[in-house]
């Protein structure tokens, strides 16, 4: 391993009950600086979160004992890391169950190992937001880009990194319709797929959690077919 | 059915006419006997002692010999006086009041006693003179027993007309109570035949003991022990796709590996290529699967034209590289009942299989049209067809035509699309047409 790398290794955490797969994707991912642990079951996957800190985790929606989907619910109840969630391919329940629970991004077993990668970095990216942060007031909203924080009148919004990388888009292009393709390669770093509600998911939690905090300015329009646009009324 | 239905209904109707006819005819046997005995009665030696009786014992000798006769007879035979009342004080008939109206109260010449002339048979009854020359008229009546009455008057077409109908309701019920338990069985049997497990017949046909029942109970638990094969082969199916992927994770990962080691080779693109086939093959053989074993997902009302429009929208972008031209003509915006999920799927891959055999820089074009209770979608490209013997056999899993066997589908392709059309109640057929294939799928409106 480069000792003068700048960057500390990044902890990641592999929830899959397929052993062997656990450690090829150690030794895949060690190259690129990834400190990667496996665990092979959701109730130690739990603990393994509980007692160290991971800047991501990969998590296999098919496990032994608890689901990955109920892995993914306690884990969304007190932390906010990254989570790409591995899916069956065509199990479209799953992955959309997944979204909305608040994973990041998914992929689908059996994945290109070089995707895997390709999105690792670009969640770990985006969750170290650059030395510029922002304070951007909108409608009724206040988003600190530096420390990923949304604040409604009420209170703060808990976005998840790739919801609140889509918010930040679209704030960055008030009015204007944006792409699901631009989305998809800034929040998620790839292109849009064609048959991926990924993004589409997203943004109704998104929506959800801003009508939940009683967020109506502003608010996110879909020009179906193309892609979303905020739309920002007069702060009141 | 119906004709078990009919064939029983017409048994119970002959049955019930062939009684109340065979009834009827006793009866008016026995009413034609009884009026020829009171026919006679006029003219018999009954007569005779009437007369006798009134000239001994007057009035109340006369009373007490109309009391004497046998009820059948008494109750047939009136003896009004002169105040217009009969002997025994009973409600007189109409007939008998018509004929007293008509021909007035009592004799001009009153007849003499005991002697063949004063019976005047002229009149349609007889009078009798009592001691103090009182006037006793006798009637008698025909018999007026209900089957008699039919039979002598005019309303008996009425009654037969009723008693027609009121047997064939009868019988209808009768009928109907037989065949519709085994119409509820059928259209159980048909329910299945068309993929829904859950049906069971003794929610239609009732909580019977009988023989029906049974019949219901047996049915049921075939459907149930059907249902339970089904899930183990579907969960077989899903579990075995499952378990191939594990490996197929795990190869390509240390085929990255192995690229790492030894550089990019020719080779390990085509371990690449084939694990990736590999797994297209097993993602269809799931999906084929699951659209038995569909729907899960109830059925919704959904925009033809909108799901159209989005299928085309992920269909070109995947071919986009292809320079493959999809042009979308649909006329209006249609609704149907659908298991959405399956309806999309087999849309998805009928594109897909045209654009898999299209030229480069071909041109699909896909339709929608309304018809009559029915949404109609093709799909035409260019591809060249198949030979016109093998048109009917695209739908099956993993046929190939030898005149595509360069194209790059798994083979399940048009299956899938044939049962996520079947499961939304539609139908879907192909035929050769212009320079490729034509699919079209039909499928019913939303009512």
């Amino acid at each position: 391993m480069n000792e003068t790398t700048t960057t500390p290794a990044a902890k990641i955490l592999i929830i899959d009950d397929d052993r062997e797969l656990g450690g090829m994707l150690a030794e895949f991912l060690a190259p690129d600086h990834y400190d990667v642990s496996a665990r092979l079951s959701g109730e130690d996957g739990l603990a393994a979160l509980e007692a160290g800190e991971f800047d991501l985790v990969i998590l296999d929606i098919m496990l032994p004992g608890i689901s990955g989907i109920d892995v993914l619910k306690e884990v969304r109840q007190s932390s906010d890391t990254p989570i790409i969630m591995l899916t069956a391919r065509g199990d479209d329940v799953d992955r959309i169950l997944g979204l909305e629970f608040g994973a990041d991004d998914y992929l689908s077993k059996p994945f290109n190992p070089r995707e895997l990668l390709a999105r690792i970095r670009a969640i770990l990216r985006r969750a170290q937001p650059p030395g510029r942060g922002q304070h951007h007031v909108v409608g009724r909203l206040e988003i600190d880009t530096r420390a990923g924080s949304v604040r409604a009148p009420g209170g703060p919004v808990r976005l998840t990194g790739t919801e609140f990388e889509l918010l930040r888009c679209l704030i960055e292009a008030p009015g204007e319709t944006v792409s699901k393709d631009t989305l998809s390669r800034k929040a998620l770093g790839r292109r849009h797929m064609p048959y991926d509600r990924s993004i589409d998911t997203h943004i109704s939690n998104i929506r959800g959690k801003l009508a939940a905090a009683g967020v109506t300015n502003p608010s996110i329009q879909s020009r179906r077919g193309v892609g979303y646009c905020l739309l920002v009324g007069d702060p009141s | 059915m119906r004709s078990l239905l009919l064939r029983v209904f017409l048994s119970f109707w002959s049955i019930i006419v062939i009684t109340i006819a065979v009834a009827a005819t006793l009866g008016y046997v026995y009413a034609e006997r009884a009026r020829e005995t009171l026919q006679g009665f006029e003219v018999s030696e009954a007569m005779l002692e009437a007369s006798d009786a009134l000239a001994a014992n007057g009035r109340d000798g006369l009373t007490d010999w109309l009391e004497s006769l046998p009820d059948i007879t008494a109750s047939a035979v009136y003896i009004i006086d002169d105040r217009g009342q009969d002997l025994l004080d009973r409600r007189l008939p109409a007939p008998v009041v018509l004929a007293m109206r008509r021909f007035g109260g009592p004799a001009a010449r009153p007849p003499r006693m005991r002697d063949p002339a004063n019976l005047r048979p002229a009149r349609p009854f007889t009078q009798l003179l009592g001691p103090n020359d009182e006037v006793y008229t006798l009637f008698v009546l025909p018999p007026q027993g209900a089957v008699a009455r039919w039979v002598s008057e005019r309303s008996g077409v009425a009654f037969i007309v009723i008693a027609l109908l009121v047997s064939a309701g009868v019988s209808y019920l009768l009928a109907r109570g037989i065949s519709r338990p085994i119409q509820r069985v059928r259209e159980s049997a048909n329910a299945i035949a068309g993929g829904n497990l859950d049906t069971r017949v003794m929610d239609r046909v009732g909580d019977r003991r009988d023989d029906i029942g049974l019949l219901a109970q047996d049915f049921d638990d075939m459907t149930a022990e059907l249902q339970r094969a089904w899930q183990r082969q579907t969960e077989l199916t899903a579990n075995v796709s499952h378990e191939l992927r594990s490996p197929l994770a795990r190869l390509r990962v240390a085929l990255e590996l192995a690229r790492r080691k030894t550089g990019e080779l020719p080779e390990l693109d085509k371990i690449d290529l084939e694990t990736e086939r590999l797994d297209a093959l097993i993602g269809q053989l799931l999906e084929f699967s699951k659209m038995d074993a569909d729907p899960h997902e109830a059925r919704s009302r959904t925009d033809l034209d909108e799901l159209l429009r989005s299928v085309v929208e992920d269909v070109r972008y995947e071919f986009e590289d292809t320079g493959i031209q999809i042009k979308l003509e649909s006329a209006s915006a249609i609704a149907v009942d659908a298991h959405a999920g399956a309806l999309r799927s087999a849309i998805e891959n009928v594109l897909r299989n045209a654009a898999q055999h299209s030229p480069a820089n071909g041109e699909i074009v896909v339709t929608l049209e309304t018809g009559e209770d029915e949404a109609v979608l093709s799909v035409e490209d260019q591809g060249g067809g198949v030979p016109d013997d093998d048109v009917d056999r695209i739908f099956e899993p993993f046929y190939r035509s030898t005149a595509t066997s360069g194209a790059s589908g798994t083979g399940l392709g048009l299956a899938i699309a044939s049962r996520g059309v079947a499961v939304n109640g539609g139908s879907v057929m192909a035929k050769n047409s212009g320079q490729g294939l034509r699919i079209e799928i039909r499928l019913p409106a939303a009512g």
